[in-house]
């Protein structure tokens, strides 16, 4: 059954997503959420039992690994051109807290 | 066309700048240039590589596909100051055959679209018809291919991003064989359904597209090793003996009565041809679920694949008074709409309360409907359908509803190539209110040799092939 | 009350390989700050991950010296979050499918041998370096994609010497196998510690704390007696445990609070899918196999067997491989083991320590070493000119030449001896008389007349020798 969430909710999935969205936004995210949980019942009709799921088009395995060898390397402006503040040769950040 | 160019590479710098002054004059129309490339380097070692199979050749790159020392902002904001440090595989691939990039082209930001109204940079038209979209997520590419610019531009394609806007541009869009050409250095949609695709005027072309960019790259590890046939000195037009399977499912879906006829005199007179045409139906409830397979796996996927975009390394980075706040601010800023609702989707259905759930079973559905396509394709050397159920929408049309059947299945079966891998084109096949409808059909895997001969043959019933669009 | 601790250790370990996991770029460390990176250990858009042959073949070393099962079909996933060392915005391991499961370590302490079970290793990659300063924080991408196993041990250590035991048989055994520097001060071992108490004989485990980046073994044993005195205070006195993360300050030698644990962190683990499962071709594996180094166990065996040596002086190798290394060196023409090892772990250590010199900046060549010890052996120069020798040996100069210089040459020669004998007993008939009386002490003055008469060079144990038949032969 298409259940409505809440808008705390979508937000705290925004968060979790590493974004915001505005009050409006939140309104269409929802409406989006409940075509979606429709659509999704769509999959709940087709039976999978036993079915592995499918992670690549095609499932043959390589035995290609590559040599251990150093091919490519930046130089440090290169590494730090599209970076918006460095220092030291450093990419700055405001100060970490965790 | 690529070969009259590659023909005349002694006056490739006049035939470059007209590209150049045409995608000029139609910019404020089309709008399908993101960024326009200064050619003159490019045309300064043309001199090294004049023997090769685009010498000359003015082409276009999706914005996806990054480029050295060229801004590359896959239509999204948060990239737009975002300039490489390295070439994309195919992009190496392209200049070594000698062809020269004169534009990055738009697309739905990020590639998560079908319209292209969702770029940066705004909507493209399409060139038939400028209050129409040109379709998406390669539709700056469609478009420039369409209105006459370049012969040849790069597309990708994750569930119809390059069929679907080639039929509403009345273009050739190819999507290979999953593996068939490198990913390496484009801006992904979803690592498992992404494919490099190109747009041509006409199947010969698709042809020598194919022998530029396929091949094993080892920086992708879903690269193919298979061996590239020389398809275009291989291509045969004939359809005698072709056995060709309509999927019932489509045409029944599909209500738009031009796009019906065009098909159907399509199908008449392939068999007049000697192809012999068989209906497959397959389970409808299979059908009726790639939508919200692919929403799945897509979204999931892109969600992970996009956690780079943070503001930090590269790209447009926003105040913050902590590392978290900058993300935030800049992820909010740099994301519109349309994406950070498909991250939402897909960091839901990756929850491990969800995982098994949505993203899981969308996995399990993915392989049944691999299986039934596998399975229908024994019996025949394509699957055909119409490519949309009618022509390029309005910009600014009406909602549709997204749980009909002729939504749900006839504008989302193509995706069914990105499910399996395999190889798929769209053709155009008529025209309707003087805006093409296109054909897809879709082969077995790495067997594009087929794919061309039956574009081909498709082409020469049609006799629809390099059509340009006089952009008004 | 008491109680049984439990204690499970998780590991990090940074492989020795020439490039990183998914990516082309040097694992060179020491160099200047992102200098040592591409655009897939940035994560730039458009990037995609190529596994590394030499990482998989270090994992590989490991697994087979742990006695871990190898799985043939090498799959990775994705760990999901957001951090600003982390480029990606994931983390790519093996989250469902490890490289290696089920293997076990021996360790030996003050209770005996012990079988500590590990439950798995699998691949991934490191991340970037910060460092935290007042007006923000430095970023290094350098070590980001740096090759790393992740060793999980099964929660069998009961106290403190145990964790410890493990953690050096581990770093033993991966420095043996040369798949890591193993410099725990230096991050490329990096352990952390879960611990939790439970009534004695109970079979529900109480909640556990996890001590993050303990960065020395000896750190490892401090914080886990520490930890166990706190959780157990906090049991005695009624109070609850909550589970936690934990640092050990070494300044107070105590573990400290770094954040609770609210729930488990969804990392929304699945499949990569960018890397197809990759089957390793067996004759690979096994030629690996076959071709694995020494491991510390055999080579244990080893020094046993052919030098002889007591436990503890095989511990001091075991622990240093590469004075180990020179003291197998030395004994290709070394005779007497004992004696050399002796100066190995005592003078040559000392040397080292006082000089402040590295093993690898060392200049002393090991057949040098050997010559001088045989020549103490055959009593060509005594103990305390070995010492003036040692000196200039350690500076990379021959001992031949050293005692040649020095005029260092004991005097072995038996007919100089008994002249020089015979001229001192000569001189002192008192002395006769006195070892004839039962003085024993006689001798030792005699022989000191000789020493002073050869200018210190005639062979003390010689002389001592000769002197006593003599004396026997004149009282007779
Ligand atoms: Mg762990
Ligand atoms: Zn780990």
């Amino acid at each position: 059954m298409t259940e409505i969430k809440s808008k705390e909710y979508l937000r705290h999935l925004a968060h979790q997503c590493m974004f915001d969205c505005s009050d409006d936004e939140l309104d269409e995210i929802q409406e989006e959420f409940m075509i979606l949980e429709k659509q999704m019942e769509l999959l709940n009709q087709v039976d999978t039992e036993g079915v592995e799921p499918m992670v690549y088009p095609f499932e043959m395995e390589t035995t290609f690994l590559r040599m251990d060898e150093v091919v490519n390397v930046l130089s440090e402006e290169e590494a730090l051109a599209n970076a918006a503040k460095t220092k030291n040769g450093h990419i700055l950040v405001p100060k970490v807290v965790r | 066309m690529i070969e009259k160019l590659r023909n005349d590479v002694a006056h490739a710098k006049e035939n470059v700048q007209q590209a150049i002054d045409l995608a000029h004059k139609i910019q404020p129309k089309i709008n399908a240039v993101v960024t326009f490339v200064d050619p003159s380097e490019q045309l300064a070692h043309l001199d090294e590589v004049k023997n090769g199979l685009m010498a000359g050749v003015p082409i276009a790159l999706k914005d996806n596909v990054n480029t050295k020392g060229i801004r590359t902002t896959a239509s999204s904001k948060i990239l737009d100051n975002y300039v490489p440090v390295y070439n994309a595989h195919i992009v190496d691939l392209l200049k070594k055959q000698g062809a020269i990039y004169i534009a990055k082209a738009s697309m739905d930001e990020l590639a998560m679209g079908g319209s292209n109204l969702t770029a940066y940079t705004g909507p493209v038209a399409n060139p038939w018809d400028t209050t129409r979209m040109s379709g998406g997520s390669s539709g700056g590419s469609a478009a420039l291919v369409a209105s006459g610019v370049v012969p040849f531009a790069i597309g990708s394609d994750t569930g119809d991003s390059v069929r679907k806007p080639a039929a509403f541009c009345g273009v050739v869009g190819v999507k290979p064989t999953y593996g068939r050409i490198s990913r390496y250095g484009i801006i992904p949609y979803a690592s498992s359904l992404d494919h490099v695709g190109y747009f041509t005027r006409n199947v010969k072309d698709a042809c020598i597209g194919l022998e530029v960019l396929a091949g094993r790259d080892d920086r992708d590890m879903t690269s193919s090793n298979k061996e590239v046939p020389a398809f275009s000195s291989l291509l045969n037009a004939s359809l005698k003996g072709k056995k060709i399977g309509i999927i019932k499912n489509v045409t029944d879906a599909i209500k738009n009565e031009a796009t019906s006829k065009a098909f159907n005199e399509l199908i008449t007179k392939m068999k007049n041809e000697g192809a012999e045409i068989q209906e497959i139906e397959f389970d409808n409830a299979l059908l009726r679920a790639i939508l919200p397979t692919y929403y799945m796996i897509a979204n999931c996927e892109a969600t992970a694949n996009h956690s780079n975009l943070d503001g930090i390394r590269f790209g447009e980075q926003e105040m913050g008074d902590s590392t978290e706040e900058v993300m935030i601010n800049s992820r909010t800023k740099g994301f519109g709409l349309q994406v950070r609702k498909r991250f939402i989707t897909g960091s839901y259905g990756l929850f491990v309360e969800n995982q098994e759930k949505l993203f899981r079973k969308a996995q399990r559905v993915r392989r049944l409907i691999v299986e039934a396509m596998q399975k229908a394709l024994q019996d025949v050397d394509c699957l055909i359908a119409p490519a949309s159920s009618t022509i390029a929408p309005k910009i600014k049309g009406e909602k549709i509803d997204e749980l009909m059947d002729e939504y749900l299945v006839a504008e989302n079966f193509m995706v069914m190539g990105n499910f399996s891998g395999y190889p798929s084109m769209t053709l155009p096949m008529g025209f309707d209110q003087g805006c093409p409808l296109g054909v897809n059909i879709t082969c077995k895997a790495f067997d594009e040799e087929t794919m061309f001969n039956l574009g081909a043959g498709i082409e020469n019933c049609t006799g629809l092939h390099d059509l340009v669009a006089e952009v008004e | 009350m008491e109680y049984d601790v439990v204690i499970g250790i998780e590991i990090h370990c940074e492989l020795n390989t020439n490039s990183k996991m998914f990516s082309s770029s040097p694992t060179t460390f020491g160099k200047l700050a992102n200098s040592c990176v591409n655009e897939i250990d940035l994560a730039h858009p458009g990037t995609l991950p190529c596994v590394n042959k030499g990482a998989v073949e270090q994992a590989i070393k490991a697994c087979t010296a742990l006695h871990l099962e190898i799985d043939p079909v090498v799959k990775f996933d994705r760990k999901n979050y957001y951090y600003s060392d982390l480029p990606k915005g994931f983390q790519i391991t093996q989250q469902f499918f490890p490289i290696g499961k089920e293997g076990h370590i021996e360790i030996e302490t003050s209770l005996g041998k012990k079988k500590i079970r590990i439950n798995r290793i699998h691949m991934e990659e490191d991340t970037a370096k910060q460092f935290h300063l007042t007006e923000g924080t430095l970023i290094d991408f350098n070590r980001a994609g740096t090759p790393l196993i992740e060793i999980v041990s099964e929660p069998d250590m009961t106290n403190g010497e145990e964790a410890a035991a493990y953690v050096e048989a581990l770093r033993q055994t991966l420095y043996y196998l040369g798949v890591s520097d193993v410099k725990m001060e230096e991050g490329s071992m990096r352990c952390d510690v879960n611990i939790s108490l439970m009534p004695k004989g109970s079979t529900v485990y109480g909640v556990k704390n996890e001590i993050k980046n303990l960065n020395s073994i000896s750190n490892v044993q401090k914080a886990i007696d520490y930890e166990i005195e706190r959780q157990a205070k906090i049991l005695d006195e009624g109070g609850i445990i909550e589970q936690a993360t934990r640092r050990f300050d070494e300044a107070t030698k105590s573990t400290i609070l770094m954040r609770l644990k609210e729930g488990n962190v969804d990392y929304k683990f699945f499949p990569e899918p960018n890397i197809v499962p990759i089957r390793l071709e067996d004759a690979w594996i096994k030629s690996i196999q076959a071709n694995l180094p020494e491991l510390p166990e055999q080579r244990r065996a080893r020094y046993q067997r052919d030098y002889q040596l007591s436990a503890y002086d095989i511990n001091v190798f075991l622990a240093n491989k590469e004075l180990a290394e020179i003291y197998e060196e030395v004994m290709k023409t070394c005779k007497n083991a004992k004696l050399a090892c002796n100066w190995m772990i005592t003078d040559v250590l000392a040397w080292l320590g006082k000089n402040n010199v590295q093993i690898p900046d060392l200049k002393m060549k090991p057949e040098d070493l050997a010559t001088m010890v045989n020549m103490i052996e055959n009593g060509d120069i005594s103990g305390k000119q070995a010492k003036e020798v040692f000196e200039d040996v350690m500076l990379g100069k021959n001992p031949n030449q050293i005692v040649e210089e020095k005029g260092l040459k004991q005097v072995s020669d038996t007919s100089m001896l008994e002249s020089l004998i015979n001229e001192v007993l000569d001189e002192q008939p008192q002395s006769i008389e006195d070892y004839r009386n039962g003085k024993d002490r006689a001798v030792g003055f005699l022989v000191g007349q000789v020493m002073k008469k050869s200018k210190g060079q005639a062979n003390p144990a010689m002389t001592n020798k000769m002197i006593v038949e003599e004396l026997n032969k004149r009282i007779k």
